[in-house]
């Protein structure tokens, strides 16, 4: 199935629209122990949701990270299987890094879709630069980043809390959301915007999610029991070694018919 | 929108007389005198203060010189609003000229975003743009403009140049002829007071019955704590220049009350 980009309707998120999406979003995520929650803002309703993960990774001490974009797309400071060093590294020592990961989904009312706020520090408080982000991306979306950085993954100020996050640019969102959407609903299919969402732009800043956010029956209202019975045991999307896939599950739907975009 | 080209002007041409002390317990190896500015308030604080940098950096050694940043009474200034903005929130109530303290350490993480170059700023601005553009246009005349032309309203906010930037931003402002305004008014809602940064929502320039929206209908609508009694007789400065016509919304508003409709159109 191909989706094409010209004369697909422009799908709105409403504000309205999206705390529901986000309402059943935190339901799955409960159910899963996935960690997501709802945050309300003290002064005007609005809100936004929450997660934070620690990830480890392990860290050759003088890096060279350009070696490793050559390699399959596993996430490239994720390995848990040590690559042999040769002659000249062995000199270097392997640390083990843990960095504290917050996210945050907003919704912008200017361009009527979800943004993904986040930040990232080291256990001793120390946040992580733009540029150890940048170079944190998953490899496989480092080519997209090349060409733009400055519109993809910038610094900002939460538009709620007032403090500096990294965030990934909504201004192509609307691009590959409307085609999957409308082909979804062709199918009488129950898509939740953020899940689609997510996990398709999650995984560039190392947000992954699991395969068990994917609904296996169209009506998922009934019988939940019996659905999370049947689920796959959930893995990281992003440990596989091709494009890490939108986890919503329509099988005969992958990245590769949303085309390469820019964030 | 060229009969307003005075107040344009106004507003370009606004400055802050601005004096810049560097930080006591920064060490150097002269004493540093102050460095008097004057800041225009359409500008961002990192954008302008190359010559500020420079005159302290003089009398410091390379080791002791990070990245720069600035304060004011003990708030860390934000470099990414306005300087206007800045003024209007910290000091507006102060005597001038405004007493701004100069760091080149401990860089406040929490609170301040990093600005290690000119292209972070540009980048900045340019969001911005393209942000009141989408609510504007639904981003269409920001679009269909050429690389060229952004660079040019980045070029002409850099170098100070009036005509250079409203060549450009002039399409912005404008409307079809049909349609009596913009989409929604591109508007940003700052106070001291809160931890919210600042307020923004959907705001169309008319009403349903077709009369123009005042600034009155839009803080009754977005901000009703801001019009008490006692408050209506202070001085409004109420909107970030997230398009640079925005700043125009506290100009004009002893002027008419129809100023949003004339904020669009400026």
């Amino acid at each position: 199935m191909s989706c094409s980009m010209a004369g697909e309707e422009d799908f709105v998120l409403e504000e309205k629209r999206f705390k529901q999406y986000c309402e059943e979003f935190i339901k799955r995520s409960q159910q899963i122990g996935d960690g997501w929650e709802w945050r309300t803002s003290k002064d005007l309703g609005d809100g936004y949701l929450s997660k934070t993960h620690y990830q480890v990774r392990n860290r050759k001490i003088p890096p060279d990270l350009k070696e490793k974009n050559h390699d399959n797309c596993e996430q490239m400071l994720c390995t848990h299987v040590e690559e042999s060093l040769d002659d000249s590294q062995a000199a270097g020592v392997c640390a083990t890094e843990v960095i504290h990961y917050e996210y945050h989904v907003l919704y912008s009312s200017s361009y009527r879709v979800p943004v993904l706020y986040f930040r990232a520090c080291f256990l001793d408080g120390r946040p992580l630069t733009l540029d150890e982000i940048w170079k944190s991306v998953h490899a496989c979306y480092q080519a997209c980043l090349l060409e733009g950085p400055w519109d993809t993954i910038t610094q900002q100020e939460h538009p709620i809390l007032g403090q500096p996050f990294f965030v990934l640019h909504p201004c192509r969102t609307n691009e590959f959301i409307s085609s999957v959407l409308s082909s979804s609903r062709k199918h009488d299919r129950h898509i939740n915007y953020i899940t689609l969402w997510l996990s398709t732009v999650g995984p560039v800043v190392g947000l992954n999610l699991p395969m068990s956010y994917a609904k296996l029956a169209p009506e998922q209202d009934t019988n939940d029991d019996s659905v999370e019975r049947q689920r796959v045991e959930p893995h990281e999307a992003g440990r596989s070694a091709q494009a890490p896939s939108s986890a919503f599950g329509l099988g005969h739907l992958n990245t590769a018919d949303l085309g390469v975009h820019k964030f | 929108m060229t009969d307003d080209k005075d107040v344009l002007r106004d507003v370009w041409f606004g400055r802050i007389p601005t004096c810049f002390t560097l930080y006591q317990d920064e060490v150097t190896e002269r004493e540093a005198e102050p460095y008097y500015l004057l800041l225009p308030r359409i500008s961002y604080l990192t954008l302008v203060t190359d010559k500020v940098k420079k005159h302290f950096q003089k009398v410091m050694r390379q080791e002791e010189v990070s990245e720069i940043w600035f304060e004011y009474e003990g708030t860390p200034l934000k470099w990414h609003y306005p300087i206007g903005l800045l003024f209007d929130l910290h000091a507006s109530n102060t005597a001038l000229p405004w007493s701004i303290t100069v760091h080149f350490k401990n860089f406040p993480e929490k609170d301040l975003l990093h600005c290690h170059s000119k292209d972070v700023i540009e980048a900045h601005f340019m969001a911005c743009i393209k942000e009141a553009d989408a609510l504007k246009h639904k981003s269409q005349v920001i679009n269909e403009m050429q690389k060229k032309d952004h660079k040019q309203l980045w070029m002409g906010l850099q170098n100070d140049k009036f005509e250079q930037f409203w060549a450009i931003n002039r399409k912005l402002m404008e409307y079809p002829p049909e349609d009596s305004g913009f989409r929604y008014i591109p508007f940003r809602i700052y106070q001291a007071t809160t931890e919210r940064p600042f307020i923004q929502k959907l705001f169309r320039p008319i009403a349903s019955g077709g009369e123009l929206h005042t600034l009155g209908d839009l803080l009754k609508d977005v901000c009703p704590s801001a019009i008490t009694p006692e408050a209506s007789g202070a001085r409004l400065q109420t909107t970030e220049p997230q398009h640079i016509c925005a700043a125009e919304v506290s100009v004009k508003a002893t002027r008419s009350t129809n100023f949003l409709s004339d904020a669009g159109s400026l």
